[in-house]
């Protein structure tokens, strides 16, 4: 077991009213580089809540998520998306690309808003990216000219583009085909066991639960399992 | 961040040219509103250029006369000092003699760099023509000094100044004064001093009518006649000077004054009350081509508002992958300010169309088919700009601080 890159001690999350609604109630979870981590459980359990804390793009309202041991609570909005910029890559159930942009384009947006390569570099980056996600001839279409599956690698591709040590999905296969989410599914995989990267995937669907390297199951906003399992590759059809 | 800053204005860029019409109408009000200040202000301070030039230019820019304003030092009171001399009912002396060492003063006017003083004499005459009898306030001039002091010159409706040295008893009366007496070039008029001396006068000119400055009962003849027909030889009651500056004139009258106690008159204060008028003017106008201005950035605060409310699924996905708050805040301030810069170029275009046509037509004024005086400088076209950047910056920030209402999590999480 590796040391892990982010660590929830207690963690909480609490939407104000009266009573209070309990999104997340102390979790506690540790997220290892190298691994696929799949969060399972009923629709409302609060995985997706606890994704978003994970992902320092929602605050908790109780314990701490430390990354690579510092605090995040006591930093500012600019430093958490900072953060986000530099650590972090999202996908989402839905593919979220900027309608305005082709896909190169859309994957180039972190790498120019990190700012650390020149355009050409940047561009260079974002084809390569494509390359591996097998979209190396789609780079100048716009993702309403792209199929459903063309997009989701798009927005992977996009998540990577800083080289994330943490890729974060909230249903990434949610919206795909069986044959699209396996392959989807065993990119993830690719991430985490070629890659090195910490792998956080929130989904609902059990086929995919049964290949992740960590599979936490929640309910009713609390963890209430760990299982680390030893696996295979998803095959298409095997999801539900 | 020369990459970053790059980013958020071609983000902005995107958005603009996504929305193609709602762009076209907020720049199109800029511009009309850019458009119509630089027409209308053009107008304002044209004419008021205009009418100030008319104000200095048509009198000299000092007048100095044989009055003071309070009575000269008294021996005594030099003397004594505070407390032992008192003056009652002490009164100012009105000077008859006209304006002593008159020469002095002009070689002083002399000596400052470009001004040039001009003595004249002025005093009231009768003209009687037939059994009709009219007032003439004459004016004794050295005609070849006197145009290079007012413009007199380019008021005569005909003859010329100089006429009046060469003519025997030549004067130059108004058009008006002229026709009321049945009067025309190269007639004989007989003129009758206060003192009662009678000459016959032959008009050498005539001024055109509705000069302010002039009046209708003046007439100009040259100051050696003057002087004879009005009794007092070799005297001069009034200095006019001409500065090279005219907004030097209030500065060289006080000095003038203390050094010799004439009461030295600037045209400021002369028309004091016409600067204070068109003070009110400006404000005027200003408020006016203000309020063009503000109604055209309601069109900026538009276009970035629902700009904002269309795109907030693309700031929620924006911050999730790493873009901060200023940086969205930004992208949507650029986009009113790119509408502004535009639509102040078409603005300035639409501008110097109009003040081309302003420039074109032609009214009667004072008596003349005129061009309507327009200041064409670039100040203008520069405080539209300025003021146009400025509502558009603040009509764009207004609904870019909205971008910080965006929950990322709802809208990440509630999806399309």
């Amino acid at each position: 077991m590796s040391a892990p890159v982010l660590v929830a001690e207690r963690l909480s999350r609490e939407l104000p009213g009266d009573p209070p609604v309990t999104l997340v109630a102390e979790a506690e979870l540790a997220i290892e580089p190298g691994k696929f981590t799949a969060i399972v459980g009923p629709s409302g359990c609060g995985k997706s809540s606890l994704l978003y804390l994970l992902g320092l793009i929602d605050r908790p309202t109780g314990g701490r998520l430390l990354l690579d041991g510092q605090d995040m609570s006591p930093l500012s909005g600019d430093e958490r998306a900072r953060i986000r910029l530099q650590r972090f890559g999202f996908v989402f159930q839905f593919h979220f690309l900027l309608p305005e942009f082709n896909a190169l384009e859309n994957v180039m947006l972190p790498i120019r808003r990190l700012g650390r390569l020149t355009l050409p570099q940047a561009e260079a980056r974002a084809r390569d990216l494509l390359g591996y996600m097998g979209l190396a001839d789609k780079a100048l279409k716009s993702p309403d000219k792209l199929s459903g599956g063309e997009r989701q690698r798009v927005a992977i591709a996009r998540a990577l583009a800083n080289d994330p040590v943490l890729v974060l999905g909230d249903e990434p296969t949610g919206n795909l085909d069986s044959v699209n989410s396996a392959r989807v599914v065993n990119l993830f995989r690719d991430l985490a066991h070629s890659q090195g990267r910490a792998v956080v995937c929130v989904t609902h669907d059990p086929a995919i639960a049964e290949v992740a390297d960590i599979r936490v199951s929640m309910l009713d906003g609390r963890i209430v399992e760990v299982i680390r399992q030893e696996t295979g590759a998803l095959e298409p059809g095997a999801s539900a | 961040m020369a990459g970053r800053l790059g980013l958020l204005i071609h983000i902005a860029a995107k958005h603009l040219l996504m929305r193609k019409r709602q762009t076209l109408v907020a720049v199109s009000g800029v511009a009309v509103g850019v458009g119509f200040f630089l027409a209308v202000s053009a107008l304002m301070v044209g004419s008021q250029a205009d009418f100030v030039k008319t104000l200095i230019d048509s009198a000299p820019h000092i007048i100095i006369s044989d009055e003071r304003r309070s009575p000269p030092p008294q021996p005594g009171l030099t003397a004594f000092g505070k407390g032992a001399v008192q003056l009652h009912g002490y009164k100012i002396r009105s000077e008859v003699r006209g304006i002593k060492d008159w020469q002095a003063i002009l070689r002083e006017i002399d000596r400052m760099p470009g001004a040039i003083g001009s003595p004249s004499l002025s005093g009231a005459v009768t003209l009687r023509v037939g059994g009709r009898e009219e007032a003439l306030a004459v004016v004794g001039i050295d005609p070849s000094i006197e145009t290079r002091v007012s413009t007199i010159s380019d008021k005569l409706r005909s003859g010329h100044l100089i006429d009046l040295e060469r003519v025997q008893g030549g004067v130059i009366i108004g058009e008006d004064q002229a026709q009321r007496l049945a009067l025309g070039m190269g007639d004989i008029v007989a003129a009758t001093s206060a003192r009662g001396g009678t000459r016959n006068l032959k008009i050498v000119g005539l001024f055109k009518r509705g000069q302010m400055q002039l009046g209708s009962g003046t007439g100009y003849m040259l100051l050696r006649e003057a002087q004879s027909l009005l009794g007092r030889p070799f005297v001069i009651n009034r200095i006019g000077v001409k500065l090279p500056d005219p907004y030097a004139a209030q500065d060289a009258a006080t000095a003038l004054e203390a050094r010799y106690a004439y009461k030295a008159e600037s045209w400021q204060e002369r028309s004091a009350d016409f600067l204070g008028l068109l003070l009110t003017r400006n404000v005027i106008m200003y408020s006016v081509v203000s309020a063009i201005l503000l109604v055209a950035s309601f069109g900026i605060y538009t276009a970035v508002s629902n700009s904002v409310a269309d795109k907030r699924r693309d700031i929620a996905i924006m911050r999730s992958i790493g873009f901060s708050q200023g940086d969205l805040q930004l992208v949507f301030v650029m986009e009113g300010m790119a509408l502004a810069v535009v639509g102040v170029v078409l603005g300035w275009g639409l501008g110097f169309v109009l003040m081309s046509v302003l420039g074109t037509l032609k009214f009667p004024i004072a008596g003349d088919i005129q061009p309507i005086p327009l200041d064409r400088g670039t100040r203008q076209y520069l405080i539209a700009a300025a003021a146009s950047l400025a509502a558009g910056v603040v009509a764009a920030w207004l609904p870019a601080r909205k971008t910080a209402t965006v929950d990322p999590v709802d809208i990440l999480r509630g999806a399309v």
